[in-house]
C-alpha cells in the first residue's frame, strides 16, 4: 500500500497548515471563549471566501468536471490538517457542506442548478446542511418520525429536527423525512427545504460542552410545504431509492474523514503536551515520557488506520470495515490523547484556559457523530461474524 | 510517505512461509512444544525453500531481503506456530548488530548453514552483563534456545560476538517451547567487539520488528481461531459471536490487530527506505505487546472453559504472546527508548508528506 502524495497536495497541506495557524486556531479559541458559534458576519468567513472556500464541486450547468479529483488520501490527510488546528471551524467554514454530495449524486440538474449554483462564486458566505437527526432518532436512523406527505403537486413536512450543523445559516436544508413511519428506511426520502419557508423554525442554536465554533441546532418543520421538484432526485423514477440511499452514502463517504479529524485532534493534543512538558522541563520524568510516547504511538496508528481505509476507497476496493475501524478507533484514540496530554499539564489542565483541555472537550464528539463507536462496531462485527441486523 | 505493496517477489515469499506454517508447522505444534523439538525433516525443508539466510546479503550466502520481508515471514510462520518459527530461524535477530554495525558476517554464515545452527541477541537491559578488558560474563534468566553457537551482546552502542563458553541450562519453559527453553550463562572471551551508535539503534529497531511482527503471526491466528469458534458454538439459542458482548470483543481484538499490523510495517518500510525507524519500530513492538496482553487471554476468553485446555490451540497462543513481548528489553525498553527520541523532536509527528518534502 502506498500513502504518497503529489507534489500538489503536499503545497495544499502546507498552504493548510500556514490558514490553520494564522486563522483558523484563533477563530476557534475565541468561539470557544465567546461560548458561541462563529458568528454569520465574521470577518474569518469573508477571508474564507477569499481564500476560495465556501464553493461547491459542481462545475456548472453542462459543464463536466474539471480533471480528477484529489485523492481520498489526500482528502483525509487535509481534514486531518484542518481539525489539527480547530474541527470545529472546520464544519464552520462556508460552503455546501455534508449534503453536497448527495445532491452530486442523486439530484437533478435541475436541483444542482438552483441549490449548488448560488455556490459556484458565492456572493457571501453561505451554508447549507443535511438534518437527518431527531430528538428520538440518532444512531438509530432508519427510526425518524419527521414525515413528508403529499399535498397536490408538492409535500407537506412535519416534525423536529435536532444537533443539525449550521441550520440556522443555511441557505436550504436537506431534510430526511418518512413518507410512512412503520416502514423504515425503504420510506425514506430527502426534500430541500429553503431558509425562510413557513413552518420552518424556530431555530434553537444548543449551547455545547467542546466544537462551539459551530451551531448544532434544532428546529421543528410545521407543515412546511415544499413543491414536489424540491424532493432529493426528482419526481420520476429514481424516487424509490434516492431516499436512505442519499443519507448513506453521505454517511460512509463521511466516517474516515471524522476518523481523520480525531486523528487532527489527538495530533494537536499531543504536540501541545511534549510542548508544555519542555517548557516545564517534566521530559526527565520517564512517566511523562511514557505517556508522550504511547500518545504517539496510538496517533500514528490511528493515522494509518484511517489513511488504509481511504486508500482502500481510492482503489474503489470495499472499506465497510476499515472505514468503521478507522472512525471506532481514531475517536478512542482521540479521547485518550486529550486526557493523556491533561495528565501531563497536571493542575493546569483545571485552568480552562489551556488548548488541551478545549481538545478534551472537542475530541468527544468524534466518537459520537456520524455513528458512535458502538455502531462503528455493529458494522465491523456484521461482517466479520455476521451479527444479525 | 509509506509504501507498503509488498510486490510479486515478497508476496511469493510470504506464501511460502503461509505454506509452511499451514502444512508443517500447524499440526505438529503441540509436539515441537512437548519435545522442544521441530525435527531434522522440517530444518532441512526451511533450509531447502531458502528461509534460513533470508536477511544474510547474498554476498555472505543469503536472500538479501529486507525488513518487509522479514516481517511479512514471520507473520506467517508465527501464525502456524511460533516457538517453531524462532527454532527454525538460525540467525534470527542475532544477525542484526553485525549486519547494520559492519561486522564480518563469516562466523554468523557458519551458524546459518548448519541445519540446527542458533545464534542468539540478548539485550544488555534483559540481562547481567560485564563486559572487561575482551571478557564477557554474562547471565539471562531465559533464552528460548537449549543451545546456541554464537550469542550477540547488544548494549548501548557496543556489540559483541561470542562463540565460545555458552552455557545453557534447560528450563521447562513457559512458551515458544518448540525452540526450546534454557537459563544462559557466558563466561567467555569476546571474539569480536563493534562499535557504532546508529548501527546498534537501527539493529535494535529491527530486533524489535523482529519479535513484533512474530507477535501478529499468534495474535492473527488466536483472533481467527476464537472468530470462527463463535460462530460456531451456540448459546441461549444462537451462536455466541451473536451476543454482543462478544461480537464487540471480537471486533475490538481485530481492530487491535490490523493497527497494530500498520505500524509494524510503517517501521519496516522506513528501516527498508534507509529512513530513522527508531522511535517506529519501539513503538511497534510496544503497541504489538499491549495488544497481545488482551488479545491472547480475550481468545482464551471467548472459548470458555475450553480454551482453558491445551486441546486449543488458545491458550497456548495467550502464554506465548506474553513471553514473547518480554524478550529484547520488552516494553519498558522499547517505550523508554520512543519516548527519548520523541522528546528530542520539536513536532514528533508532523504530517508527514509536508515533513519529508
Amino acid at each position: 500500500m502506498e500513502f504518497s502524495v503529489d507534489p500538489a497536495a503536499r503545497d495544499r497541506l502546507a498552504e493548510l497548515r500556514e490558514w490553520g495557524e494564522k486563522e483558523v486556531r484563533p477563530v476557534g479559541l475565541e468561539a470557544d471563549r465567546a461560548g458561541c458559534p462563529i458568528p454569520v458576519g465574521h470577518p474569518f468567513f469573508d477571508r474564507c471566501l477569499a481564500r476560495g472556500d465556501g464553493r461547491t464541486r459542481w462545475p456548472g450547468p453542462g459543464r463536466k468536471p474539471a480533471g480528477p479529483r484529489m485523492s481520498i488520501v489526500t482528502q483525509l490527510l487535509l481534514a486531518e490538517e484542518f481539525a489539527y488546528w480547530d474541527r470545529g471551524v472546520m464544519i464552520a467554514t462556508p460552503g455546501p457542506g455534508l449534503p453536497e454530495q448527495s445532491v452530486l449524486g442523486l439530484g437533478t440538474e435541475e436541483q444542482k442548478e438552483r441549490f449548488l449554483g448560488p455556490f459556484l462564486e458565492p456572493d457571501r458566505p453561505r451554508w447549507a446542511c443535511f438534518a437527518m437527526t431527531e430528538p428520538g432518532a440518532g444512531s438509530d436512523a432508519a427510526a425518524i418520525q419527521t414525515t413528508a406527505r403529499r399535498d397536490r403537486d408538492g409535500w407537506i413536512l412535519n416534525g423536529a429536527k435536532c444537533f443539525i450543523g449550521s441550520a440556522s445559516r443555511s441557505d436550504w436544508i436537506l431534510v430526511q423525512a418518512t413518507l410512512d413511519p412503520s416502514k423504515g428506511r425503504k420510506a425514506q426520502r430527502a426534500f430541500f427545504v429553503p431558509q425562510g419557508t413557513p413552518g420552518l423554525g424556530p431555530f434553537k442554536i444548543e449551547k455545547k460542552m467542546g466544537l462551539k465554533a459551530y451551531e448544532s441546532t434544532s428546529f421543528s418543520l410545521d407543515d412546511v410545504r415544499v413543491p414536489g421538484a424540491y424532493l432529493l432526485g426528482g419526481d420520476g423514477p429514481r424516487e424509490h431509492t434516492a431516499g436512505f440511499k442519499a443519507a448513506m452514502q453521505t454517511f460512509n463517504a463521511g466516517r474516515p474523514v471524522i476518523a481523520a479529524n480525531a486523528v487532527g485532534i489527538a495530533r494537536a493534543a499531543l504536540d501541545e503536551a511534549l510542548r508544555y512538558a519542555r517548557a516545564h522541563e517534566l521530559l526527565g520524568r520517564a512517566r511523562v515520557r511514557d505517556r508522550i510516547e504511547a500518545m504517539a504511538r496510538k496517533v500514528r496508528m490511528a493515522r494509518l488506520v484511517c489513511l488504509r481505509a481511504g486508500q482502500l476507497a481510492d482503489q474503489q476496493r470495499a472499506n465497510i470495515v476499515e472505514a468503521s475501524m478507522s472512525k471506532a478507533l481514531a475517536a478512542q484514540v482521540a479521547q485518550e490523547a486529550t486526557s493523556e496530554g491533561l495528565e501531563i499539564l497536571g493542575l493546569a489542565g483545571g485552568r480552562g484556559d489551556e488548548l488541551i483541555e478545549k481538545l478534551y472537550r472537542d475530541a468527544k464528539a468524534m466518537d459520537i457523530v456520524e455513528g458512535t463507536g458502538q455502531i462503528q462496531r455493529m458494522i465491523i462485527a456484521r461482517k466479520l461474524v455476521g451479527l444479525p441486523r | 510517505m509509506f509504501d507498503m505493496d509488498p510486490g510479486d517477489e515478497l508476496a511469493l515469499v510470504a506464501e511460502t512461509a503461509r505454506q509452511l506454517a499451514a502444512e508443517e508447522l500447524t499440526p505438529r505444534e503441540r509436539e515441537a512444544e512437548a519435545t522442544h523439538e521441530v525435527g531434522g525433516r522440517l530444518r532441512a525443508t526451511y533450509h531447502e525453500i531458502g528461509l534460513a539466510g533470508l536477511e544474510l546479503p547474498e554476498s555472505a550466502g543469503g536472500a538479501g531481503l529486507g525488513s518487509v520481508a522479514r516481517v511479512l515471514v514471520n507473520e506467517e510462520l508465527a501464525a502456524g506456530d511460533v516457538g517453531a518459527a524462532l527454532a527454525l530461524d538460525p540467525l534470527g535477530p542475532a544477525l542484526y548488530p553485525w549486519l547494520e554495525m559492519g561486522g564480518d558476517l563469516a562466523p554468523l554464515a557458519e551458524v546459518a548453514e548448519r541445519r540446527a545452527g542458533r545464534a542468539l541477541l540478548v539485550m544488555a537491559s534483559e540481562a547481567r552483563v560485564q563486559v572487561d578488558a575482551g571478557r564477557v560474563a554474562l547471565e539471562a534468566a531465559w533464552v528460548p534456545a537449549e543451545h546456541a553457537e554464537a550469542v550477540v551482546v547488544l548494549a548501548g552502542e557496543h556489540a559483541t560476538l561470542v562463540t565460545e563458553g555458552i552455557a545453557i541450562r534447560p528450563l521447562p519453559g513457559s512458551g515458544l517451547r518448540a525452540a526450546g527453553a534454557g537459563e544462559l550463562q557466558i563466561d567467555a572471551a569476546a571474539s569480536v567487539v563493534l562499535e557504532d551508535a546508529q548501527g546498534a539503534a537501527r539493529a535494535r529497531a529491527r530486533a524489535r520488528l523482529y519479535t513484533a511482527s512474530l507477535m501478529l503471526g499468534v495474535m492473527r491466528a488466536s483472533c481467527e481461531f476464537s472468530q470462527a469458534y463463535a460462530q460456531q458454538r451456540e448459546a441461549f439459542g444462537k451462536p455466541i459471536a451473536h451476543h454482543q458482548a462478544l461480537a464487540f470483543l471480537i471486533t475490538d481484538m481485530r481492530m487491535a490487530l490490523d493497527a497494530a499490523r500498520l505500524l509494524v510495517h510503517e517501521a519496516a518500510w522506513r528501516l527498508d527506505a534507509g529512513l530513522p525507524a527508531q522511535v517506529e519500530a519501539a513503538s511497534a513492538l510496544a503497541q504489538c505487546i499491549e495488544a497481545g496482553r488482551s488479545i491472547g487471554p480475550d481468545g482464551v476468553q471467548i472459548l470458555g472453559g475450553h480454551g482453558f485446555m491445551a486441546d486449543y490451540p488458545v491458550e497456548k497462543q495467550m502464554r506465548e504472546l506474553r513471553v514473547l513481548g518480554l524478550l529484547y528489553g520488552g516494553f519498558d525498553a522499547a517505550v523508554e527508548e520512543a519516548g527519548r527520541r520523541l522528546g528530542t523532536r520539536e513536532t514528533p509527528l508532523a504530517l508527514a508528506p509536508v515533513e519529508e518534502r
